[in-house]
């Protein structure tokens, strides 16, 4: 009896005992090479090709943005559910999350993009807003007009006739600057991806 | 004068034994149940409406996050169902990564319910171990595809990363580990005494009723009606997958069918990786308009896709059907009827491993 | 009374009781939260108790974007939670509304406009490190000298 009750005390008051009751058992944990975290930036130059932007599947997840004269995407968590997919699409390797960068090297896979436009002839009111708005219409004319006329024939899209006409879909770069700036929902981008890998070996 | 009050018990939406919110609203007879009642519509949020007019590239993510607990067959049926539309060809090597995914998603998902199933009864230590197994399982995943709960692994035309040898031989070892463990724990709940008496009888599911009540998955398997989806499906043929039955009905077969799923899920996995051979994993392909309609295999059931797309892939209109509504409306109509306790009212509805989220969308 | 209140401090950051709620998720970030229970992280190491009772909760977990039915059950949980007490929101949802803030949704993120949010953890599904890391560096700073910020 006496002996068992030593025991007891002798078990609860040593120093190892205590020091494991308040203090954490469990080593820290650390996460694998292989998760797919937020993309960083691997210090590669950006050339401002947007592919990134044009795959993420969530709505502000990605900007590429201009800080002094570089141009370098910017993650914004969050938002970004660390997918990965705008590592695979960078043909920079600007950005790099988990093993994916390594994994697509030596796998030789990639993303083509291409982007076709549609317009809605019955939705469409002709306001020129999405001539105005495409950014690639600005810089290749300048003087555009703010009804969406234009005298290059170079652009996109513009009105002529009384017609919104698309003239050179191949142009486009997939931002969807004229669709959120349509007022009806007229003109539409499509997206198309296709996963690719070359046959290696 | 003693009198007896049919009393309404409500359980719910905010509830320690729920994953998720809903309502069950259960008539009683002192504390036996002579009915019950189901409300959702806690977490709807409408992702068939947000799904439309968009590509696959952000109808997978979409679709992955239908259920958070399932991602992986969401994402399977999704693409599988858009390749149909266009009979874009998928290269063997893709096809067999595929079904190891889809089955270690299936491995983790069945011990997240066996799991939840323990904590029910309050059998803690069973519960502890299966979730602890249960990160064997994540860890598989993550290693494959770089994520531990929305893969988003699968895309038309193949997979997204390859499995080295390196991979497949930590993923060998993480099997065998799965296996040894389950084999033990399955023991522990076969002569665990309390769990029979918690378990055996409890929540009767017969074969009519199921056909009856058109459940699906696990919770009609042990109850001797086979639906299996992966039997009309060609790589699972390949295969020679068969599926298991048993016949009783009951929580404790409920729970000891999704047991048996996981060492099939293994063996699987195993077959998968001998029959593998080394090649491409993206064959590349664009999908045009048309409809297409394909089912697979969740882990709770039969889940069901119908697309139909543009000319440019976008979709235009989709349903989706989810296994979990046809099997909680089975658990509430046939399984509490007849439940002896409050108690056992939380633990049958947790053995038909209900999933809220898949149900709303 | 600094000793009172210095024990005081230590106790309340070892005794978390956390309560979790699903405004509309997809069970990814509710899983994950599960899994911070599994003995590989182990959660109770650090004092942290995960019950869903929101009269006993000190934290309260929020996933999810936030869908209509919540609109005033999300307030009474959120009364019934004693003080000193803390939100945190769990997973991308219920800061953006993740991929499901696009034309057409039921949801109505963020979740900051219904409760005060003390801590976001972002990512879809946040690593159940993540979790832990952000319950227990929230912890000591909330509960800390609570009583004398009454004064």
């Amino acid at each position: 009896m006496a002996s068992s009750i030593i025991w007891y005390l002798r078990e609860f008051v040593r120093g190892e005992w205590i020091s494991r009751f308040f203090t954490v058992k469990t080593p820290p944990l650390i996460t694998p090479p292989h998760f797919r975290g937020f993309p960083i930036l691997t210090g590669k130059e950006c050339t401002h090709c947007l592919a990134c932007m044009m795959i993420c599947p969530t709505p502000n997840a990605i900007e590429v943005l201009r800080t002094g004269d570089v141009w370098n995407p910017v993650i914004y968590p969050g938002h970004c559910v660390r997918c990965g997919m705008c590592v695979e699409a960078c043909p920079e390797d600007v950005l790099s999350t988990g093993v994916i960068l390594e994994t697509q090297k030596a796998e030789h896979t990639s993303y083509t993009a291409t982007f076709h436009l549609t317009i809605d002839p019955v939705l469409c009111k002709r306001c020129g807003n999405c001539a105005v708005a495409c950014p690639v219409n600005k810089e290749i004319d300048p003087y555009l007009g703010g009804t969406g006329t234009a005298f290059s024939d170079e652009v996109i899209m513009r009105i002529s006739d009384g017609e919104m006409r698309v003239i050179h879909p191949e142009k486009c770069t997939g931002c969807k600057t004229c669709e959120k700036t349509c007022p009806n929902h007229a003109i539409r981008v499509a997206r198309v991806v296709e996963g690719l890998q070359e046959a290696g070996e | 004068m003693k009198k007896i009050v049919d009393v309404s018990l409500p359980i719910g939406p905010v509830h320690p034994v729920f994953k998720e919110p809903c309502r069950i609203k259960c008539v009683t007879n002192g504390e036996y149940v002579t009915s019950a009642e189901l409300e959702l519509g806690y977490v709807k949020k409408g992702i068939e409406r947000i799904m439309v007019g968009r590509p696959w590239q952000e109808v997978m993510f979409l679709a992955e996050r239908v259920c958070g607990i399932c991602s992986v067959i969401h994402n399977y049926v999704c693409i599988e169902g858009m390749e149909r539309i266009n009979d874009i060809p998928v290269p063997d090597r893709a096809e067999y990564l595929r079904v190891v995914l889809n089955e270690l998603d299936r491995i983790q998902s069945h011990l997240l319910a066996n799991y939840s199933y323990c904590y029910t009864i309050e059998h803690e230590t069973l519960a502890m171990y299966l979730l602890n197994l249960r990160e064997t399982a994540m860890d598989a995943l993550e290693l494959i595809t770089g994520a531990r709960v929305t893969c988003s692994y699968i895309i038309p035309g193949g997979v997204r990363f390859d499995l080295t040898p390196e991979k497949e031989n930590t993923l060998r070892g993480m099997l065998d580990h799965i296996d040894s463990e389950l084999t033990r724990f399955v023991h522990m709940f076969k002569g665990g005494s309390m769990i029979a008496l918690r378990s055996k009888d409890v929540g009767m599911f017969t074969r009519e009723e199921a056909i009856e009540s058109h459940s699906v998955g696990p919770t009609a398997r042990a109850s001797n009606l086979d639906n299996d989806c992966r039997l009309f499906h060609p790589i699972y043929k390949k295969l020679e997958f068969k599926s298991i039955l048993l016949d009783d009905g009951d929580n404790y077969s409920r729970i000891m069918l999704r047991f048996l799923e996981i060492f099939q899920s293994t063996k699987l996995i195993r077959s998968c990786l001998a029959q593998m051979e080394p090649g491409i994993i993206r064959g590349g392909g664009i999908i045009g308009e048309g409809t297409s309609k394909w089912s697979g295999e969740a882990p709770r059931g039969e889940l069901t896709y119908e697309i139909s797309t543009d000319e440019f892939g976008r979709v235009k209109k989709i349903s989706i059907r989810t296994p979990s509504i046809m099997n909680i409306e089975a658990c509430v109509h046939y399984m509490l009827k007849g439940v002896d306790s409050a108690a056992d009212v939380t633990s049958t509805y947790i053995s038909s491993d209900p999933c809220i989220a898949c149900n709303e969308r | 009374m600094k000793a009172v209140q210095d024990l005081k401090n230590a106790v309340r950051s070892r005794s978390i009781h956390v309560c979790y709620v699903n405004v509309g998720s997809c069970n990814g970030c509710d899983i994950e939260i599960l899994a911070c229970l599994a003995p590989r992280y182990d959660i109770e190491q650090y004092g942290i108790y995960v019950h869903n009772n929101p009269r006993e909760a000190d934290i309260l977990l929020i996933t999810g974007g936030f869908s209509p039915q919540w609109e005033d059950k999300l307030k009474m949980v959120w009364d019934k939670i004693p003080e000193p007490k803390a939100a945190i929101a769990i997973g991308n949802c219920p800061i953006s509304g993740c991929v499901f803030n696009r034309e057409g949704t039921y949801l109505d993120p963020p979740v900051s406009k219904h409760i005060p949010i003390s801590a976001e953890v972002p990512g879809c599904p946040p690593r159940p490190t993540e979790i832990l890391a952000a319950v227990l560096s929230l912890a000591p700073v909330i509960f800390k000298d609570y009583e004398r910020k009454d004064e």
